[in-house]
């Protein structure tokens, strides 16, 4: 027999691991995969406390996340392919930066 | 016992694959370890008893959207950029998000796990019945994912 609050320790770790990869890292690819951690260790927790008290709803909204998930991956993937065609990087401080210079020249 | 050397194996793997998603130098192999990722996480919850999930994880997140991210990763450049600054400040706050959520599902560390066995037939009337809604909100959100995808990524650089 297994202690759920395992399941959650471990889950734990995952969204620290992933919620420390999408603060420090600046390549976007890089925070989407961090951000995936993050959205696997959430699904991890979501059935194991389904588990606990209505399996078949739990099941039900993991299956309609992971859906969700798959859409994700799609926008972003294509968001940053875009930046990279123009931009010809995925540095979001960079792309941050030019955004702002953008903003101040036309201002002045 | 056989139970607990199982998930201490796939717990060990998850954190281990978890790692190398966030810090490999590689994006490519970082998207390997995230598939890797994706089975482990598919065999922790037919451990639970979420069979069907499993299988739909194994299916829909590896099979489509991981690969995706493969792909997709060898037309881009790699850009090694961290802040070492950030990377502390990122420590500290990462440490306070795992205390917290150990406070918070604290109350749960005293019950055991039993694998479930779902009835499959109710988790499909459940889904077609109760939540219809999210599901053709999911099923809208793929398709204009993939026309968006197709659009964005034929869009030529000005």
């Amino acid at each position: 027999m297994l202690n759920y609050f395992l399941f959650l320790v471990i889950s734990f770790v995952m969204f620290a691991i992933g919620a420390y990869g999408l603060l420090s890292k600046r390549n976007m690819i890089r925070m989407l995969l961090s951000a995936e951690v993050m959205f696997n260790s959430a699904l991890l927790t979501l059935l194991v406390l389904a588990a606990t008290a209505d399996p078949i709803r739990g099941g039900v909204v993991a299956l309609i996340a992971i859906g969700v998930s798959a859409t994700e991956i799609g926008v972003m993937i294509s968001v940053g392919i875009l930046f990279f065609k123009v931009r010809g990087e995925i540095d979001v401080y960079k792309l941050s930066k030019s955004r702002e210079q953008k903003s101040r020249r036309l201002k002045t | 016992m056989i139970d607990i050397i199982v998930f201490a194996i796939l717990g060990t793997l998850a954190i281990a694959f978890s790692l190398l998603v966030v810090e490999h130098r590689s994006l490519v192999y970082g998207a390997i370890s995230l598939g890797f990722l994706g089975i482990v996480n598919a065999a922790l919850f037919a451990l639970i008893g979420f069979t069907f999930i499993a299988l739909f994880h194994l299916a829909v997140y590896v099979g489509a959207g991981v690969v995706f991210i493969l792909f997709s990763v060898t037309m881009f450049r790699e850009v090694p950029t961290v802040e070492i600054r950030v990377k502390r400040i990122a420590l500290v706050i990462v440490t306070l998000i795992a205390i917290s959520l150990a406070a918070i599902f604290w109350p749960y560390s005293n019950i055991s796990v039993v694998a479930q066995s779902i009835s499959y037939r109710e988790l499909s009337k459940v889904f077609t019945e109760d939540y219809w809604f999210p599901f053709l909100v999911t099923t809208i959100a793929l398709v204009t994912t993939l026309i968006e995808g197709i659009t964005l990524a034929r869009r030529e650089a000005r």
